[in-house]
């Protein structure tokens, strides 16, 4: 499944931007937000699943200390918007960095397993014993109402301008991300997801590889953290708590792991499922858990990858005949 | 604020040793399938929740806390080995992490459904008669369902390594853990196997539920955390070895104990710290095997 | 790619032009937690709220029209909360209420502030405190100090002087033991100690040796939920409840029925309202048997708050003539006597608290019956509970406290 054509992917990018273009007004505004700022959160996170082949169930943590910095540098330091962002970019990196030299090394389970243990960690640190600059239970309140001077002066509770603000960010992320996929050493993630013993004995450093697959991972994973924190003006303590970690793995898993754009597609279809499924019933959980594991036994690659199946082939087809 | 007599810290080991012993048969249970199964079992704290239903169910029909127990035990093994073979069966062979997907699936839906079946206010599950209230040794307080609780643990364990030591089917799962291509070579079903270990396993996190019901009632959301520390736990004491899980329960219920004595709001950080330290120490679990991971 | 660009692109705009225009006549749109350890207690605020605005429709709805209530599920979750608000307000709903966590009411209440919607809490919250306060919340159950105001009467009065304290350790633990602290000095009582938990404990027994040690005259118990469930449980399997009495500053029926029969006669806890008070008030007989016939079960506290809160709304919007201006229904809320099951009460102007008053109930133990699960054995009236305006403006007495070990 070489997904990675280059003529093709600079329009599905094209394609996924349209859409998110159009989004705020096809659906709720703010429902629209939270959608686009997990298309990234789940982009972000799936460089490290779909791409590289390590499972994570601790992108919490990066996703809330992400969030949680950008509130410091708004509320603590009357850092301006672009700064509280790269903020949070950068402790995302410093995070998955520290994490990443502790247990990158492990194999899949041991990852998985001790990623979740450390996300969990975070949480709790937050909860408790440092509420004095978490705000604990409450989460962080009081950051003021937010704006955008630069380049231009941007009031950002109106909705639909912070849509655009976010998509914005998205939108650059996501082409940085393509960019960062589309070179050798993106190429290499996806060798190792294959066969890693393989490229292990080509010569190839793939600890090193894995590390810095994780490193962006969580630069991405936290931005879109920090993009939260000023879409809400506020932080919850939620954000770092494991059932995050879950929602983000359901949501790639949903729009197809194995495709650049189906996380995208996933946090999308997820949310707004999700969203509308609540409004019906209260008991919406029971079809959500069920939903995944159907997807799990019958459509394992996901939306975009079961539709790639069901029309690829017909259209490559086309393509051989025209 | 508090002088600490050596009462006190002898009560601390006791109530640690109890709280251990819940994460012993967590543990325990996990480890087995993940050494069976190369599975994580994300819905571990799911089966424990439903042990602690099925004993509440168990308990009410019969009146009987022991009726209970030991049903809750055999109706959480057979929910456990339908489980496996109508949904993790199909998997097997597939990217390893599709049935640790799909048990999380079952996490997210199971406990939702409860609250639908049973509506959303927890059930109760009464003490035992007589094993309520506390033994006074020499200032010591020893309250009698701990004491009841470490014991009977201690006594599973022993059963459970006699099991895996000595009986024909211990000796397969044993062999299995180890290389099932070799086991189902040998003429063994080993699908029959898996599936008997699943249902072991989840049949073990049950009895932690049913056991941990009179003391913190049956929930439905009550298996959330305790999926997260058992994994905590099994880390500590290296995947798939249950000599591990065991040594895993008993230091994080004695951490637990003591950070709770000294410092209260750390005693959830503490688990995590202590993994944190002891994977720095010994990378692979106490007891972890160094080829195996 | 550009049919399933094409086919998402259709099935939004179908589905997007259902959920349009909410904010059609009067409209107040909550969200609660409905999933989640606290759903049990969300589904009652749903349906207290649901049956005011069903007697409000019956009656003619407001202005004419039948006016609509929202309820979304909070997850718990403060992002999802906002999220469900902002949706709300985008869509021209300018009354928002519910919620079940102080922090995320105090979110919901800042929301409110930035974007000047009228919010109601139907949980005990600090939103009329400090900064807190700006105008446009309003508090339709109590502030947490009030319950321990109330408790501190009773228990210094009738168990004894000296007590100790385990505490959740977060913003509102922190709050009720200010509360105890304050009153404590008040009625000459004598703090032994404090214990911290963190949220989401759930065996106590390790904490016992400590407070046996201190061999207090009571407990105070300031945590919620399961956790206080495991809690009095483990107390009642050491036998503790049986000699030394459990003080609760705020308990709930459903934490009473989870707990069964270790809730007994020692074990004493504070509600804004329970069914029990049908005896004492015809009001609230006639608001009783109404949900019980209804929904099955009785009103909890949050379910009878939820009720009082719809219904002083749409009453107020009724009498203002409006569906849209806040500034008129707020001024209308705090002038207007609130027909309550429990009698009449008002919202004080000055910083929007409901006064009501807070109950002490007492476990049944063994001898509970179905939802006959406590006895009312006071009730406080809101005089010797809620403080002066000026006191929670500055947030003193009770904020002004040092608590031990921070």
């Amino acid at each position: 499944m070489d997904f990675l054509n280059r003529h093709k992917g600079l329009k599905v990018i094209g394609g996924a931007l349209v859409a998110m273009a159009v989004l705020p007004h096809v659906i709720s505004v703010p429902l629209a937000t939270e959608i686009i700022i997990y298309v990234l959160f789940a982009m972000g996170f799936n460089i490290l699943l779909g791409h590289t082949g390590l499972i994570s169930f601790g992108h919490a943590a990066y996703f809330g200390l992400g969030s949680y910095f950008a509130g410091f540098a708004l509320r603590y330091f009357d850092a301006s918007v672009w700064m509280s962002l790269l903020w949070a970019a950068a402790i995302g990196g410093l995070v998955a960095a520290a994490i990443g030299a502790l247990a990158i090394r492990k194999k899949g389970v041991y990852f998985a397993m001790i990623s979740l243990a450390f996300g969990q960690m975070f949480y709790f640190m937050a909860l408790s014993p440092l509420k004095k600059w978490t705000g604990g239970e409450d989460g962080l309140k009081f950051i003021p109402k937010l704006k955008m001077n630069y380049p231009f002066y941007l009031d950002l509770s109106d909705h639909i301008s912070i849509y655009y603000f976010v998509f914005f960010v998205v939108a650059l992320s996501l082409i940085a991300m393509w960019r960062i996929l589309d070179s050798p050493f993106g190429r290499q993630l996806r060798a190792i997801r294959e066969n890693e013993d393989r490229i292990q004995a080509c010569g190839y450093n793939v600890t090193m590889a894995k590390f810095y697959s994780l490193v962006f991972s969580g630069i991405f994973s936290a931005l879109a953290g920090g993009l939260m924190t000023v879409n809400l003006g506020y932080v919850p303590v939620t954000s770092l708590y494991w059932t995050m970690s879950g929602t983000v793995v359901m949501m790639t898993i949903l729009g197809g792991m194995h495709s650049f754009i189906g996380p995208a597609v996933g946090a999308a279809v997820f949310l707004f499922l999700q969203d509308s499924v609540m409004k019906i019933i209260d008991r919406w959980e029971i079809f959500v858990g069920v939903m995944f594991m159907v997807l799990i036994l019958l459509f394992r690659e996901g939306i975009v990858g079961t539709l790639q199946q069901r029309f690829g082939a017909r259209t490559s087809q086309e393509a051989a005949e025209g | 604020m508090f002088g600490i007599p050596v009462e006190v810290l002898i009560m601390q080991v006791i109530f640690g040793l109890a709280l251990g012993a819940i994460y012993v048969l967590l543990a325990s249970g996990l480890s087995i399938i993940f050494g069976l199964l190369d599975v994580i079992n994300f819905a571990h704290g799911t089966f424990y929740m439903l042990g602690a239903y099925a004993a509440f169910m168990a308990t009410s029909l019969s009146g009987s806390f022991w009726v209970g127990v030991a049903a809750s035990v055999v109706i959480v093994m057979l929910i456990g080995a339908m489980t496996e073979y109508f949904l993790l069966k199909p998997l097997y062979g597939e990217w390893p992490f599709y049935p640790l997907l799909l048990t999380f699936g079952f996490a997210v839906a199971v406990p939702d459904l409860m609250k639908a079946l049973f509506g959303l206010i927890g059930k109760v599950v009464e003490y035992p008669e007589g094993l309520v209230g506390a033994f006074i040794w020499g200032g010591v307080l020893v309250p009698k369902y701990r004491l009841f609780i470490i014991i009977f643990t201690a006594v599973v364990m022993i059963a459970l390594f006699l099991f895996l030591k000595r009986s024909d089917l211990g000796m397969i799962i044993r062999a299995a853990t180890r290389d099932s291509l070799m086991v189902n070579v040998l003429g063994v079903n080993t699908s029959r196997i898996w599936t008997t270990g699943f249902a072991l396993g989840v049949g073990l996190a049950a009895l932690g539920g049913a056991l941990h019901a009179p003391m913190v009632s049956a929930i439905p959301d009550m298996g959330v955390e305790m999926t997260v520390e058992s994994f905590v736990v099994v880390v500590i004491g290296g995947l798939g070895s249950v000599g591990g899980a065991i040594l895993g329960g008993l230091i994080i219920g004695q951490v637990v104990s003591f950070v709770s004595l000294f410092a209260g709001e750390y005693s959830q950080v503490a688990i995590f710290f202590a993994m944190a330290v002891i994977l720095m120490v010994r990378p692979r679990g106490l007891f972890g095997e160094a080829g195996r991971l | 790619m550009k049919r399933i660009l094409i086919a998402i692109v259709a099935m939004g705009l179908v589905l997007g032009m259902s959920g349009a225009a909410l904010a059609d006549g009067a409209v107040f749109g909550t969200a609660v937690p409905l999933t989640g350890p606290y759903a049990a207690m969300a589904e009652d605020m749903k349906k207290g709220s649901l049956m005011a605005l069903e007697e409000i429709n019956a009656a003619g709805g407001v202005m004419g029209k039948p006016a609509k209530v929202i309820v979304r599920d909070s997850m718990l979750k403060g992002d999802v909360a906002l999220r469900h608000f902002k949706d709300m307000a985008g869509q021209g709903v300018k009354f928002i209420g519910g919620n079940l966590s102080g922090g995320i009411s105090l979110v919901a209440n800042e929301y409110a502030c930035k974007n000047h919607l009228l919010y109601i809490a139907y949980c005990h919250t600090s939103l009329p405190l400090g900064k807190e306060f700006c105008g446009w919340g309003f508090t339709a159950a109590v502030i947490p100090y009030q319950t321990t105001a109330a408790l501190a009467n009773f228990a210094f009065n009738k168990l004894g002087k000296k007590w100790v304290s385990i505490t959740a350790d977060y913003r509102w633990g922190h709050d009720i033991l200010g509360g105890w602290l304050v009153n404590s000095k008040k009625y000459g009582g004598e703090f032994l100690g404090n214990i911290y938990h963190p949220l989401g404990t759930r065996d106590f027994s390790t904490y016992i040796p400590k407070i046996l040690a201190l061999k207090p005259d009571f407990i105070v118990l300031s945590n919620y939920g399961t956790d206080q469930t495991s809690a009095i449980k483990q107390f009642a399997e050491l036998g503790l409840t049986k000699k030394l009495p459990v003080v609760i500053s705020k308990t709930h029926i459903v934490t009473i029925k989870e707990t069964g029969k270790a809730y007994n006669e020692n074990v004493y806890g504070s509600v804004t309202f329970y069914w029990g008070l049908q005896d004492k008030y015809p009001e609230a007989k006639k608001f009783v048997q109404k949900f019980w016939k209804k929904y099955g079960q009785p009103p909890s506290a949050d379910g009878e708050a939820a009720y009082v809160a719809t219904k002083s709304l749409f009453t107020a919007m009724n009498k203002t003539k409006t569906t849209t201006d806040v500034k008129k229904v707020i001024k209308e809320l705090v002038t207007m006597k609130l027909h309550t099951p429990k009698g009449i009460n008002r919202f004080r102007a000055c910083d929007h608290v409901r006064e009501q008053s807070v109950l002490v109930v007492q476990g049944k133990g063994a001898k509970a019956k179905g939802w006959d699960v406590a006895t009312v054995v006071a009730e406080v009236p809101y005089t010797e509970t809620l403080q002066s305006c000026e006191n929670n403006k500055k947030d003193i007495p009770y904020g002004a406290v040092k608590l031990p070990g921070k």
